[in-house]
């Protein structure tokens, strides 16, 4: 029997080529976003849970409000972790990793010449290789880092290190504030793509606590903020209630910090949780779920709506089957077979253009995901019960309108509008269409925003300024390296910056009348060019005379004024942090010295003069404003032989200040690439399911159109009768589309200080593009019938 | 009013070639009653669809009204038969998503008639066929005989010059039949020309003139009185 119906289900398959396609290829693209994005979600859900212990590790995090503001802090004090385990029982282990804040120098002392700067030097206890369970391939978890001065290294290290060579017993030379060499103990996988602890070298703590420097990371002998991410092993982990409390009592007991509170977050949530740095993921998280079941739900609707189309042309086989004894269930036995045969052939085809189309996605993404993940059980499960419900869903509403038709009135030919399920049809497509119109107001308005994010008037000139950082290791040569790049042809003015533009800034604590009293206001640091050379406006200029370097002395933006609580026009207050007091020599008007999401907050900008020894202790950023029409590779490339003069080591490294202003915007950008394609996808799904509803409608109407014709109806008047249908059917997508989108977008651009008027074009160029689109699809249906000879359709009557 | 020579018309599958016609000559004058007969595919259907302008020769002259026609383009043949040629069918053609009003309105419509004038000639012209209490049916509401009264009245509305009519009663009992054609007797007797196949020696009995054709040519001719 099941050999039967394939064998039809093939034949009709085969017969009905161009219709098998447009069907097969239309769920199959429908299938790969989903899969792609089911990939997506996944890998994003199963972070850290590899650890074999991962629903007993939690981090503590600090949470304390000062003056309004609500800080969470979740970096501690060296010694907070052991502290911690011996003053609650519920906690059975800990271990402490401080990830290198920034790139280190290593090298092989074999081949001393072949120097890289490499991220991810992560520091940790010497439980850290039994604590996690990241694979070691070689040396013991117990021993690989009980000694100082050992290091593992990832299997990429190891490779680039010491190529096929046995690295063990060997040494690397990592350069952190100064060179130090460390002896390879053990070689571990390369961190998982879902792993959010990233490492490249891990070395153990102790060798931290032996560098000179090591007091600045360790932080105070009791439970602090400070540089150490702490994961605690909890006996059970039903545990956190207990703990969150009595740490909460601890923190009351020792008064260091009475007014903080403690949360527990899950090893397996710090991912998602992460703000820090780049929270797009989080975006997607929450948009790409609905939009891969809206393409889905999309490309099902028109599996449906092409195969009952067409099979009603085989009514009369339904007929046939039925007189000659089939009841209705074989029948809707028969076409669930051949929609499992249609959805395999699917699924197969969007496996395989899932996979083609991955590396691109991921890419827009900037994701990377192991493939081991990608042939894991979890994801093939997903895929099964992916296939699964696809077949059940795609099956289910031919099997159920096919299997009705009455015998009697099928095979006179006389098939009742009825049965075809057009109502069904009309809102699918109406559904479909208000689906792509909704994404299309949503890519404009997403596009447009983007545009004004990048041509806003910031109060900054970021045109031609090119930002270089400079490390601690120029010492004492950083102000003969500035005055040999100012001297270049082509180079307008130089400044110096702490922090290069755009990257965030610190905080500093204002004074206020009581002791208590403290405001936090972000702070900068340059020297007496930096506002010229960026092209900051006076709000309130320094008196003539009065010079901008000096320790004692500081501007302020305008938002700080109220802030702060100062006069209108506060040149020459004072303003005391700690201990130190300093002068308000000038006011400069607002701009946005960070991305436009957020408002101006208020900001101090410190000006200590150029011999000042922070700069050359914590390194900073030379700004180069360079001249129009200079040759920049030739200029960069003179400035990065001076750079090499008086550091060789560190590699040269710079930025231009648009697109470090550019780079904010990374989320939304990426998101607007993902949205466009979605778009397409959509529409193109959405023609497709017009196409065949075109196609079933028409086909029924061929008499109608034959009789107008042979009355007199023009080509012309035939092709705007039957479009005039469909385009009913858009027009009420548009109206339903237009408001949901509107409010979805309005939503979204609550989320940006500055943002633009969602206006009136962007609704009517999405409808005319549906419109035009649906016309398109349409009109070669509608054209055809209108072109065919009356006397056809007349004469099988 | 009607004067064909030598016309020829092929159909080609992909096996046979058939010849629907062969060289048929024929002449019709305004104001006649002709019908077609013969056996079953020997082309009389084909023969109407070119005399209604809805198909077209492959070989021979068609001149209608003393133009030549067999070389007009769709368009200029959709133009002339919208005026000047009504269709009456076996099956009705009725378009069923339509009311009897609606479908007697359509060929005004097409011709451009403005609305205030169309209701009256549509009335008028179902009172004549005696369907005007049914003008808000839909065609499967009605009898046979009805549906056919409809099709004539589409047929009439614009006053053609011609009439074709391709077994008019085949679906007909015969006293539905016979209405039917007295019906097309008394437009002739108005004036209007009509030319009708028909299997039927009895209603054949009502034209003026009966066509024998036999695998697409006349084989004879036999005038009633
Ligand atoms: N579209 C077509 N394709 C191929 N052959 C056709 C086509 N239309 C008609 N024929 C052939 O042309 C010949 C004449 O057909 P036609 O329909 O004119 O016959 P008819 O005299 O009207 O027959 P009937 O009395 O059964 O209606 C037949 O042999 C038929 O098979
Ligand atoms: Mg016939």
């Amino acid at each position: 029997m099941i050999k039967n119906y394939i064998k039809i289900a093939w034949r009709n398959l085969v017969s009905q080529r161009l219709f098998s396609f447009i069907n097969i290829s239309g769920l199959a693209v429908g299938l790969a976003v989903c899969m792609m994005i089911m990939m997506y979600v996944a890998h994003e859900m199963s972070y850290d849970r590899f650890h074999e212990n991962a629903d007993r590790i939690f981090i503590p995090q600090q949470s304390f409000t000062m003056n309004g503001n609500t800080m969470n802090m979740e970096y501690m004090s060296y010694a907070a972790g052991e502290i911690i385990k011996q003053r609650q029982p519920v906690v059975k282990d800990y271990t402490r990793t401080m990830a290198y804040f920034k790139p280190v120098i290593a090298s092989n002392p074999e081949k001393p010449d072949a120097k890289f700067s490499e991220k991810n030097l992560l520091f940790a206890d010497g439980n850290f290789f039994s604590f996690f369970s990241f694979k070691l391939l070689s040396g013991s978890a117990q021993h690989v880092l009980d000694r100082p001065f050992t290091v593992v290294l990832s299997e990429d290290m190891a490779k680039k290190y010491f190529g096929d060579e046995n690295p063990i017993g060997k040494t690397i030379v990592l350069k952190t504030d100064s060179a130090f060499t460390y002896q390879v103990a053990g070689v571990a996988e390369n961190n998982p793509s879902n792993s959010s602890i990233k490492y490249s070298f891990v070395t153990s703590n102790q060798s931290l606590l032996q560098m000179k420097e090591a007091k600045l990371y360790t932080g105070t002998k009791d439970i602090s903020f400070g540089n150490f991410l702490p994961y605690l092993l909890l006996n059970h982990a039903s545990d956190t209630a207990t703990l969150r409390r009595s740490l909460d009592l601890m923190a009351k007991q020792d008064k260091t910090f009475d007014k903080v509170h403690y949360s527990l977050s899950a090893l397996s949530t710090t991912h998602l949780k992460s703000n820090f740095g780049d929270s797009s993921n989080l975006k997607y998280l929450k948009i790409f779920p609905l939009v891969a079941v809206l393409i889905l739900l999309l490309a099902l609707a028109n599996y449906m709506n092409l195969s009952t189309a067409r099979a009603t042309l085989r009514a009369k086989e339904v007929g046939v089957r039925k007189v000659s004894g089939a009841s209705r269930k074989t029948i809707a036995a028969q076409f669930y077979v051949e929609s499992a045969l249609f959805t395999t052939l699917s699924f197969v085809l969007g496996y395989v253009l899932c996979y083609a189309f991955k590396p691109w996605f991921l890419n827009v993404l900037q994701l990377k995901i192991d493939s081991s993940f990608l042939y894991s059980p979890m994801v093939l499960i997903l895929l099964a019960v992916l296939f699964i419900i696809t077949i059940l869903i795609a099956g289910s509403y031919p099997a159920v309108i096919l299997s009705a038709f009455k015998p009697v009135a099928t095979l006179k030919g006389k098939m009742s509008k009825a049965t075809g399920g057009v109502a069904v049809r009309k809102v699918f497509t109406t559904l479909q269409f208000a689906l792509s119109v909704g994404l299309i107001i949503c890519g404009i308005v997403i596009d447009r925003q983007l545009y004004f994010f990048r041509h806003k008037d910031i109060g900054i000139n970021r045109d031609n300024v090119v930002m270089i950082p400079v490390h601690n290791t120029f010492g004492n040569n950083y102000n003969a390296f500035k005055q040999d790049v100012a001297q270049l042809s082509g180079i307008e003015n130089v400044a110096t910056s702490h922090h290069s533009m755009f990257h965030g800034y610190d905080m500093v604590s204002i004074n206020g009348k009581t002791k208590d009293d403290i405001t936090m206001v972000a702070s900068w640091m340059g020297d007496d060019q930096l506002i010229k050379t960026l092209g900051l406006k006076w709000k309130y200029a320094p008196a003539t005379g009065e010079r901008l370097a000096g320790m004692d002395r500081l501007v302020i933006n305008e938002a700080a004024i109220a802030k702060l609580h100062l006069p209108v026009d506060p040149v020459g207050s004072y303003l005391q942090s700690g201990d130190q007091k300093f002068k308000i020599i000038g006011v400069l008007k607002d701009f946005n010295y960070s991305s436009l999401q957020s408002e101006i907050s208020p900001l101090i900008l410190f000006t200590p003069p150029a011999k000042f020894p922070f700069f050359k202790r914590d390194g900073c950023n030379l700004f180069a404003k360079i001249k129009a029409h200079t040759n920049l590779p030739t200029l960069l490339g003179k400035i990065q032989s001076l750079y090499k003069k008086y550091d060789a080591d560190t590699p040269f490294d710079y930025t231009f200040m648009d697109d470090a202003f550019n780079a904010q915007y990374q989320a939304e950008d990426r998101l607007s690439s993902i949205f466009s394609v979605f778009t397409y996808i959509t529409i193109a799904l959405a023609s497709l399911g017009l196409f065949g509803l075109a196609a079933f409608t028409i086909e029924q109407r061929t008499k109608e159109i034959g009789i107008r014709k042979v009355l007199g109806a023009s080509i012309g008047s035939i092709n705007s009768l039957l479009s005039a249908d469909f385009l009913k059917l858009v027009i009420l997508s548009i109206v339903i589309a237009s408001p949901v989108a509107w409010w979805a977008m309005h939503n979204w651009l609550q989320g940006f200080a500055y943002r633009i008027n969602i206006s009136w074009w962007m609704f009517a160029f999405a409808g005319m593009t549906a419109i035009l689109t649906a016309v398109a699809t349409v009109s070669y249906h509608a054209l055809k019938a209108a072109l065919a000879n009356p006397v056809k359709s007349l004469r099988s009557e | 009013m009607i004067k064909i020579t030598e016309l020829q018309k092929y159909y080609r599958t992909e096996e046979v070639e058939t010849i629907a016609l062969n060289k048929l000559s024929i002449e019709v004058k305004e104001g006649e009653f002709v019908a077609i007969m013969g056996p079953s595919g020997c082309g009389k259907s084909t023969l109407l669809n070119i005399l209604g302008l809805l198909d077209d020769p492959d070989g021979g002259s068609y001149l209608f009204n003393n133009i030549e026609v067999a070389d007009f383009n769709e368009r200029k043949r959709a133009d002339l038969r919208k005026h000047n040629i009504g269709f009456v069918f076996q099956s009705f053609n009725l378009i069923d998503e339509l009311t009897v009003f609606e479908n007697v309105e359509l060929p005004l419509i097409y011709t451009g008639v403005p609305s205030s004038e169309r209701v009256g000639r549509v009335e008028k012209v179902l009172d004549k066929m005696q369907i005007m209490h049914r003008r808000n049916h839909y065609p499967q509401q009605l009898s046979g005989g009805q549906q056919q009264r409809v099709a004539v009245a589409r047929a009439v509305v614009n006053n053609p010059k011609l009439i074709l009519a391709d077994e008019p009663t085949g679906n007909l009992d015969s006293s539905n039949g016979n209405e039917v054609m007295e019906l097309l007797t008394d437009l002739n007797e108005q004036g209007t020309t009509i030319i009708m196949v028909t299997h039927s020696e009895h209603d054949a009995r009502y034209s003026h003139r009966i066509i024998r054709l036999l695998d697409g040519q006349t084989v004879m001719e036999n005038i009633m009185i």
